[in-house]
């Protein structure tokens, strides 16, 4: 089936991650001729048969099913993927068994011959080259996360097909959008059905792209394909000024975080020589498959060979240079006899500093900061709600804010501690921040998206103190259970007639119960309830902090912070859930129209209430440590992981303590919002906020508001002073709206007078108009020779020809 | 004859050159012009028969470009006919002053 399958099993993932590509650009090539034949199909013959063929006036769901099935087989692929993977590695020695290859893209210097090995000593020092390489690379981590985005877009897919119904007609009323003239009527448009596939096949093709590459270059495309895709998908209801806005914030916010991300590509490219991950991590921590330490030197002298003397010092002491390991495989490791302060001499070896080491690791994770929406980049999320449900739930949950968490725990080896300390603390203050602003929200997706925010938060803030597997499982387990309250959360949109305000629901249990149970899960999941997914990730998340707390217990902000948005999670979460289902209806009217969604919504709903439900699960249940996903992805953890051993040991030792802290943060909560929304009914406006607290976590801690003060309105007045710099036209129209030209005036004389002395007239339009203006006169003055007078052009060739010859007798003598 | 006649012929072929180039520089009659053209050639010509004569290098060559002139000259002398004719059509007139729509 796919050429070198026995020899490369790896190439099964670039086949599912194409085939999202495919469908995409088969459905952008329909769209197409559908435009194209569009204007003919009145003729009849081939034009109109294709048109039609292609949907005619209505929107052909024929393109939803094609990217469904698509993404069947993607999942498909993905699980079967992830069983050989699983099988081959179990049976194999190494432990970080990985499938990869690469193949050279942009190649610039010698090329190599085709009977050479690439890595030989002599191949590669006869190689000036510079190689932009591409290729794939699965471990246990890719493997499992291509599963899971696999399989959460697929019942993503599968329930936008109800939900996105009304796209299906020929003209769809959109009246929460103003139309561009007629301010009171609501907009009309065709049905955007097969588009919405179409980003949403393009969303997941760049988010699986973006697990198997193996290099920051292709890491870096998808993750601009991600955005851009969420650019279109936020702002899929274009008309609605409120959508295009989000849109362009979430892209702006991202723009600000790759910006940070490019940086840190190129400090990696032109420091590290490559943008291979494997080979970064082996130039940064030695041959033996980049596991080992950061060695910081001191350099005493260099010469033209390279670098010379270097004083190798110990970690603990502020060296300025990081050095930088050789790729090939040299036998000369000085290292390991020396120790301190010894001087070696290094012919293969180089050095760079040690702040741009830090800058890299802080670019990037400034991309994830801005990809995964974490404090001070988080505002975009929430906004981001403005897009169909479905797109929400493939953003929350599979495709978009993952990246962001995979991307830190993929360059885990090449962050400088300080790093990881700024990783763990924006995490922190994310994951209390945004539940807090989620505490009082009454838009049912907003607080889901609020809940987001904090949950990656504490994914960053185990990453950052070395949970790796603790901050990956939790990825994982909360797209499960992000998706199911997502798409839970849609059911009930799509069922209410697009109302999303809490306080107009209520009571809906006995009208939708399976959206109400399904939904059920996805709150104990979250909660951190035990033997529920959320339990596994959370608890290794929290015994992570609590060693944080007896080893370093300075850093109080830390572990409080989580312990805090623990109850808090649990506390609005019940709320939502209390709120939505329980109760009696607060809007009559609505509550009658009420009923269950088909079964093409509620099925999705029910896979992941499964998997919310036991995707973690091993034997024994009861050990968090026993989590079959959470062994899977220990598979997969980088060797340095281990520096972090002070903290992990600690946190094992008292692992019983911190469950039972953590289920009594979660207990207290649940029972917090059971006390206030579940024993008596509460009515819309005790749903309101009064409080001085209350209006600020309302209004979001005013984020918005700062933002807009110290960045968007300057750079506003600052683009709007330099447009009326340089605005030739509206000056000209003011002053002929000033002084309207007579007929019998000269035009000349009504621009002098009219135009007032402008900025740019006396620097650089001044400068250019000048030397433009000597051109033409320039041009003006040759121009009278030109005559066109033929007797004068003879008169002038003989002249000439005298002089030459005169000229010739009197030098020549 | 010696070298006197040489420089006879050379004279000539000189008094004719200019002959053509004032023709050309003072008549407004496209004919004229043409003439003009045709005393600068055939002063050309003149000049190589001379040197065919008078020169042994170039015994063959004189000739042969000599010939070459001539062939040219009805060759030019037809195309610019042909200018002319056209231009007349046109402008009902073989004033070559009025001719000048090409100017800068």
């Amino acid at each position: 089936m796919i050429p070198g399958w026995e020899a490369t099993p790896g190439r099964l993932y670039v086949l599912a991650t194409a085939i999202p590509l495919v469908v995409t650009l088969l459905l952008a090539l329909a769209g197409m001729l559908r435009g194209w034949v569009r204007p003919l199909r009145a003729r009849g013959g081939v034009a109109q048969t294709l048109y039609w063929v292609l949907g005619g006036d209505v929107p052909l769901r024929a393109g939803a099913y094609l990217a469904v099935a698509g993404m069947t087989l993607t999942a498909l692929l993905s699980l079967l993927g992830l069983t050989l993977f699983l099988t081959q590695t179990a049976t194999a020695d190494s432990a970080g068994g990985c499938w990869a290859e690469r193949i050279d893209w942009v190649r610039v210097g010698p090329m190599v011959a085709p009977g050479d090995a690439l890595g030989t000593e002599n191949v590669a020092a006869a190689l000036p080259a510079l190689a932009l390489q591409v290729g794939y690379r699965i471990d246990a981590l890719t493997a499992v996360l291509f599963a899971m985005v696999a399989v959460v877009s697929l019942c993503i897919f599968v329930f936008a097909l109800g939900y996105m119904d009304e796209e299906t007609q020929a003209v769809v009323e959109d009246h929460e959008a103003q139309h561009q003239y007629h301010r009171h009527t609501p907009v009309r448009r065709r049905g955007r059905f097969g588009r919405f596939y179409l980003f949403l096949s393009l969303f997941c093709f760049a988010m699986l792209h973006l697990l198997i590459a193996d290099n920051l270059f292709q890491i870096f495309v998808s993750w601009e394909l991600v955005g851009v895709c969420s650019f279109w998908l936020i702002g899929f209801y274009q008309e609605r000024p409120s959508a295009s806005q989000a849109a362009n914030k979430a892209f702006i916010m991202n723009r600000v975080g790759d910006a940070g991300f490019l940086i840190g590509i190129a400090i990696a490219w032109s420091h590290l020589g490559t943008l291979n991950l494997d080979e970064i991590f082996r130039r940064l921590r030695g041959a033996e498959g980049g596991a080992g330490e950061i060695r910081r030197v001191q350099v005493l002298s260099t010469s033209e060979a390279g670098l010379e003397y270097v004083v190798v010092t110990g970690n603990d002491w502020p060296a300025q240079h990081v050095l930088l390991h050789p790729l090939t495989e040299q036998k000369r490791e000085v290292f390991r006899d020396a120790t301190e302060s010894a001087t070696a001499n290094l012919h293969d070896y180089t050095v760079m500093p040690y702040w741009l080491w830090l800058v890299m690791g802080l670019g990037i994770f400034l991309g994830c900061v801005g990809k995964s929406a974490q404090w001070p980049l988080h505002t975009w999320l929430p906004d981001a709600m403005e897009g169909p449900t479905p797109v929400s739930a493939l953003i929350h949950a599979a495709t978009m804010v993952a990246a962001g968490v995979y991307l830190v725990g993929r360059c885990f080896p090449l962050f400088a501690p300080e790093v990881f300390l700024t990783i763990a603390y924006v995490g922190a203050i994310t994951a209390f921040l945004a539940a807090t602003i989620a505490l009082v929200q009454t838009d049912i997706k907003r607080i889901l998206a609020y809940s987001t925010c904090s949950q990656l938060g504490l994914m960053f803030l185990a990453l950052g103190l070395g949970g790796w597997t603790a901050g990956l499982l939790h990825l994982v387990t909360h797209a499960f259970f992000k998706a199911l309250l997502f798409l839970g959360a849609g059911s009930v949109i799509h069922a209410c007639g697009h109302v999303q305000d809490i306080t107009r629901l209520g009571g809906l249990y006995r009208k939708m119960p399976i959206t109400a149970l399904t939904m059920l899960v996805g709150v104990l999941a979250i909660a951190g309830f035990p033997f529920l997914s959320g339990w596994y990730s959370k608890e290794r998340i929290l015994s992570q902090v609590m060693g944080l707390g007896l080893y370093q217990p300075e850093h109080i902000l830390l572990w409080l912070l989580p312990l805090l948005t623990t109850i808090m999670t649990s506390y609005y979460m019940f709320r939502l859930w209390l709120t939505v289902f329980t109760g009696p209806p607060r809007d009559k009217q609505l509550h009658d129209q009420v009923h269950e969604s088909p079964a093409v919504m509620t099925v999705p709903l029910l896979v992941l209430a499964v998997l919310s439900g036991a995707g973690a699960w091993g034997w024994p249940l009861w050990e968090v440590e026993a989590s079959w996903l959470g062994q899977v992805l220990e598979k997969a953890q980088p060797a340095m992981v281990r520096e972090f051993a002070a903290i992990t040991e600690r946190g094992h030792q008292y692992h019983t303590w911190t469950g039972i802290v953590a289920l009594a943060c979660t207990l207290v909560g649940a029972a917090a919002a059971y006390l206030w929304f579940g024993r008596t009914p509460v009515t819309a406006e005790q749903l309101q906020v009064r409080t001085l607290v209350g209006r600020f976590l309302w209004q979001k801690w005013y984020f918005d508001e700062a933002y807009e003060a110290i960045w968007v309105r300057p750079t506003v007045r600052l683009a709007s002073g330099i447009a009326a710099a340089d605005k030739r036209s509206t000056t000209v129209e003011a002053g002929i709206a000033a002084h309207p030209p007579s007929p019998d005036r000269s035009e000349e004389t009504t621009a002098e007078e009219a135009t007032p002395p402008r900025f740019d007239w006396g620097t650089l339009d001044g400068w250019l108009n000048s030397l433009g203006d000597a051109a033409a006169s320039g041009g003006a003055a040759v121009q009278q020779w030109q005559s066109g007078r033929l007797r004068l052009y003879v008169l002038t060739l003989a002249l000439t020809v005298v002089v030459l010859l005169a000229m010739l007798v009197v030098l020549a003598g | 004859m010696g070298e006197m006649g040489y420089y006879a012929v050379l004279l000539l072929g000189a008094w004719l050159f200019v002959c053509g180039v004032t023709c050309l520089a003072l008549k407004r009659n496209a004919l004229g012009v043409l003439m003009g053209v045709e005393l600068v050639l055939n002063a050309a010509n003149v000049n190589l028969v001379a040197a065919a004569r008078y020169t042994p290098a170039f015994r063959l060559e004189g000739q042969i470009f000599a010939l070459l002139v001539i062939v040219l000259a009805a060759a030019e002398a037809a195309v610019a006919l042909a200018i002319m004719l056209h231009y007349y059509n046109t402008y009902a007139t073989v004033d070559v002053d009025k001719a000048q729509q090409l100017r800068g």
